[in-house]
């Protein structure tokens, strides 16, 4: 079932002072499938952010259309935004985005409070969730009070928690060392596995490794994409490493 | 490196960091040049030559304390709420290269700047501005003749000493600060903002059992006496309470509402009440500094107000009539002196009306029921009580009233007629030594005086038979310093414009002593300049604090905004993400900073309510009974300082807006 469809995006920033404009994307069509695992790499500067807030809905596309579900996101009206996003999407932010006012718990909580949740319901929710992402030990706790790693696996519970139909990740390694890294990217997998879609912006290919298809984005443009199929982490490791070094020196058409 | 790099780089910070350190910097003009205009005006040479200038010095010195005081707590404030924000900037030095050392002589540079600017600026702006507030000094005080204003040379180097040991200061915890931190609190310390204060049961409990008490005592003084004796530890309880329960309290009862899951994780609550316990968190401190400012702002200007409005009122209880002269009866020739002071009438074209003349005793007792005693009970003397129950006697023989009054009632030997200027005196009869004298009736008036509320002690006239009597009773009852004989006295009120009137009590007073020394007046219009200068001088003083201790709101609410605002654009952007509406999430924030801003306000008019009856008693000690004023000045300072307050808040918030957006 195709969860998620992007049709000739377009997004054109202007400059607030003149008409210095910058083509942020150019021209992006792709799209996902119900609980498919996708990393979109590039160079800085390629637009992946610009992509992921348009696909979260925080940002209007230039022109283009973008299907959730069915339901064409561009066109909801801004009344319904903030609980079409709560109801639908999960985010993962790379500096995790936790409110400082909040203990880790009642961040978790914060989207489930908005959708006007009881308390024995999220509860619940909470308790098979954190478990898994072993946050147990420090649900009482402050944001400021605790590491990175932990942060990370909180900001992906409050993500998960309202079950969304899709979760996206902007360089969500991006602010961890090698071994929380790694951590939360079994996390991912293991959603994954339980039939979560995922769609995750990295610069690290050993993040990229664990998704089941990788696109490549250059100047606005979807460049080229590599699916497992059948390959393992090392085999999409180098793959993914190689279509990278062509990237960068700007190399012709790999197809 | 370039020697000036050091200098350059501090300049562009201060430039980069203007939107606190002009505030910062303005704050230190003001202090500086209200230090330098009290100690100026103190100073003045021509002031000392104006009668009552003792009583206006006193005031204007305790002005100078008080300004001092409050720059080195306010500057301290200020300085450590910039540097606590400037953590952050600090560390990226260090890790960028710099090290302590250089750190420290930026700092260092920035405090020379920030004192070369603001000793210049608020000593320039001190000369210029006070010679106005000089003039407008001896206006509240209506002292007429001009007096010169110079430049206090001392005035300069005391006010840059001071300041100067205020910045060094400041300079020196900078570099505390710096020098016991590593880089990475550096970088995280404009984080968490102030030191979150501990929340806990007991230390609310003390706020709340020191407020109790402050308002208990306020509410529970009765006496002026008492009233000036405890109101000052009516304040500290109160100021104690105010921190305990800003800073324990409010997030005591917000835990509170935080348990209850039911209520808390309402979508509305639940964003409000964590919203606000880290709120007040950080701003705790804070408010309440706003709070007890405000309440100071508010008793300062509407007793000083009160007592300026009020004193017309006032000086008729010490002066039932203008002029009083009194000597003792035996060895003074009345007649002379009545024609002296008819002689110097005529010089100035001065009238008088109202003129009595009558014989009379005057002595001192103490009260025990219906006995009256000669020596006072020495060791009672801390005892409130003591002082209620010392009386003023004057006795008067019936003829002299009867004539003054043109009755025509008589009296036994044991009769009196008696006149209690307070409440009624209740018994049936009075005893002086071994004799008991029965009271035959209770006056409602008296040509020498009036009804009208006694703070402290009675004052009782009373009618005797004859001179015999008057005297057998002040021999009896007189201490060993009091005259020898009974007195006479003549008065009389008079009519004129003031300043004729000031100058012929001078003149009457010098040329009736000249004869008379031992003789003694009593003047209105004399002691009116007293009471100007007293009263003028309170008045000039509450204001240029009130103003001070405005300026200093002002200040902390602009930082708080700036703080806040400063957080608040994270919080909200990511509440967005989240799936928060955007109007939402500014209505949320905007009640959260209505609340955190009004608090102090509120705080400080129910201060000021409880206050009311303390400050009326204690204005009672100076005479000033009339109630209605008193309430109507603290009515119209709450609402005009109200209304400033919300135009400051308003105009700060939208520095807060802006940066949110
Ligand atoms: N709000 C904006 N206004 C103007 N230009 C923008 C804005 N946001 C992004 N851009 C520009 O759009 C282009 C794409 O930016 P984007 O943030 O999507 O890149 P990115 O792929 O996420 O890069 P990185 O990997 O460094 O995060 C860049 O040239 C950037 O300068
Ligand atoms: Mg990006």
């Amino acid at each position: 079932m195709r969860l998620l469809e992007v049709k000739n995006l377009k997004k054109i920033y202007t400059t607030r002072f003149g008409g210095n404009q910058v083509q942020a994307l150019s021209n992006v069509s792709f799209s996902v499938e119900q609980g498919e695992y996708v990393a979109i790499m590039g160079e800085s500067g390629s637009g992946k952010t610009t992509l992921l807030n348009i696909l979260a809905s925080l940002d209007k596309p230039t022109s283009g259309e973008v299907f959730l579900d069915g339901k064409n996101i561009v066109t909801i009206k801004d009344s319904e935004i903030s609980a079409f996003r709560r109801d639908n999407l999960g985010f993962v932010f790379q500096d995790f985005n936790l409110l400082d006012t909040f203990s880790i718990q009642d961040n978790i909580f914060l989207p489930l409070v908005l959708a006007q949740k009881n308390y024995q319901e999220m509860n619940s929710r909470l308790q098979s969730l954190s478990g898994r992402l072993e946050i147990e030990e420090i649900l009482q706790k402050f944001p400021y009070e605790v590491s990175g790693g932990q942060k990370q696996r909180a900001a992906v519970a409050r993500a998960l928690i309202t079950k969304p139909k899709l979760v996206l990740a902007d360089e969500p390694t991006g602010a961890l060392d090698s071994k929380a890294a790694m951590n939360l990217l079994k996390i991912f997998a293991a959603i994954n596995h339980l039939g979560q879609t995922i769609l995750m912006v990295t610069h690290s290919v050993a993040a990229a490794s664990h998704a089941n298809r990788v696109l490549f984005i250059k100047d606005g443009e979807i460049y080229n994409q590599i699916y497992r199929g059948s390959m393992s982490n090392d085999d999409m490791y180098q793959k993914i490493s190689f279509t990278l070094s062509v990237l960068a020196s700007g190399g012709e058409d790999l197809e | 490196m370039n020697k000036f790099f050091y200098p350059k780089l501090a300049l562009v910070n201060l430039k980069k960091n203007g939107n606190t350190y002009i505030p910062y910097i303005l704050t230190c003009i003001g202090s500086i040049m209200a230090f330098y205009t009290m100690v100026s005006i103190h100073s003045n040479k021509g002031l000392d030559q104006m009668p009552g200038s003792i009583n206006l010095k006193m005031i204007l010195f305790l002005g100078i304390i008080v300004i001092g005081i409050f720059a080195v707590i306010f500057l301290f404030y200020t300085n450590s709420f910039l540097i606590k924000r400037r953590k952050k900037e600090l560390g990226l030095y260090s890790i960028l290269g710099l090290e302590k050392k250089h750190i420290a002589r930026v700092l260092f540079y920035e405090t020379i700047f920030v004192t070369v600017i603001s000793l210049s600026l608020g000593l320039i702006g001190g000369i210029l501005i006070g010679k106005l507030l000089f003039l407008l000094l001896l206006n509240v005080v209506h002292f007429k003749s001009p007096l010169s204003f110079h430049i206090d040379y001392w005035g300069l180097l005391i006010t840059t000493g001071v300041f100067l040991a205020i910045f060094g200061l400041t300079l020196l915890t900078n570099f505390l600060q710096v020098k016991l931190s590593n880089p990475i609190d550096l970088l995280k310390g404009g984080q968490h903002g102030e030191k979150e204060p501990k929340s806990s049961w007991i230390v609310t409990l003390i706020g709340i059992v020191s407020l109790g008490t402050g308002y208990g005592i306020a509410l529970s003084v009765e006496t002026p006496l008492e009233a000036l004796l405890l109101f000052f530890v009516a304040v500290v309880f109160v100021i104690i309470g105010t921190y305990a329960l800003f800073i324990s309290g409010s997030i005591t009862l917000l835990k509170q509402l935080k348990k209850n899951k039911k209520f808390y994780y309402q979508s509305r609550n639940f964003i409000s009440v964590s919203g606000m316990i880290y709120r007040m968190k950080q701003n705790a401190v804070g408010l309440a500094n706003i709070c007890i400012l405000s309440t100071m702002v508010l008793v300062t200007l509407s007793t000083t107000v009160s007592l300026y409005i009020g004193q017309e009122g006032m000086r008729r209880d010490f002066y039932p009539l203008d002029v009083s002269i009194v000597g003792e009866a035996a060895n003074t020739d009345f007649a002379a002196v009545k024609a002296i002071v008819e002689s110097e009438k005529d010089k100035l074209k001065v009238r008088s009306n109202n003129e009595i003349s009558f014989d009379l005793a005057h002595f001192r007792a103490f009260q025990e029921s219906n006995h009256f005693l000669k020596d006072m009970v020495a060791d009672e003397s801390t005892d409130a009580m003591y002082y209620e129950r010392i009386s003023n006697i004057t006795l008067i023989p019936l003829d002299d009233y009867n004539r003054l009054t043109s009755g025509s009632k008589s009296l036994a030997e044991n009769e009196v007629l008696i006149f209690s200027v307070g409440d009624n005196y209740g018994e049936p009869t009075i005893v002086f030594g071994d004799e008991q004298y029965l009271i035959t009736e209770q006056l409602e008036s008296i040509p020498m005086d009036f009804k009208k509320t006694q703070d402290m002690g009675h004052t009782y006239y009373l009618i005797v038979k004859d001179a015999g009597v008057m005297d057998g009773i002040y021999q009896t009852m007189r201490n060993d310093d009091d005259p020898v004989t009974t007195l006479h006295a003549l008065m009389f009120n008079l009519d004129g414009d003031e300043d004729t009137l000031n100058t012929f009590s001078a003149n009457m007073r010098a040329a009736v002593l000249q004869n008379n020394p031992d003789i003694n007046i009593q003047n209105l219009y004399e002691a009116l300049t007293e009471l100007y200068f007293f009263f003028g001088g309170f008045l000039f003083l509450g204001v240029f604090l009130g103003s001070l201790f405005m300026m200093a709101t002002v200040l902390i609410i602009y930082f708080k905004q700036i703080s806040e605002g400063y957080e608040d654009s994270e919080r909200f952007e990511i509440m967005q993400k989240v799936g928060m509406d955007k109007t939402e999430v500014k209505k949320t924030i905007g009640k959260q900073i209505l609340m955190v801003f009004f608090l102090p306000l509120a705080g400080a008019i129910v201060h000021v309510a409880f206050a009311f009856p303390v400050i009326t008693k204690m204005l009672a000690a100076f005479r000033l009974t009339n109630i209605t004023l008193i309430f109507l000045c603290t009515l119209v300072g709450v609402v005009v300082y109200a209304l400033v307050y919300t135009g400051v808040y308003l105009l700060t918030a939208r520095s807060y807006y802006k940066m949110i957006h």
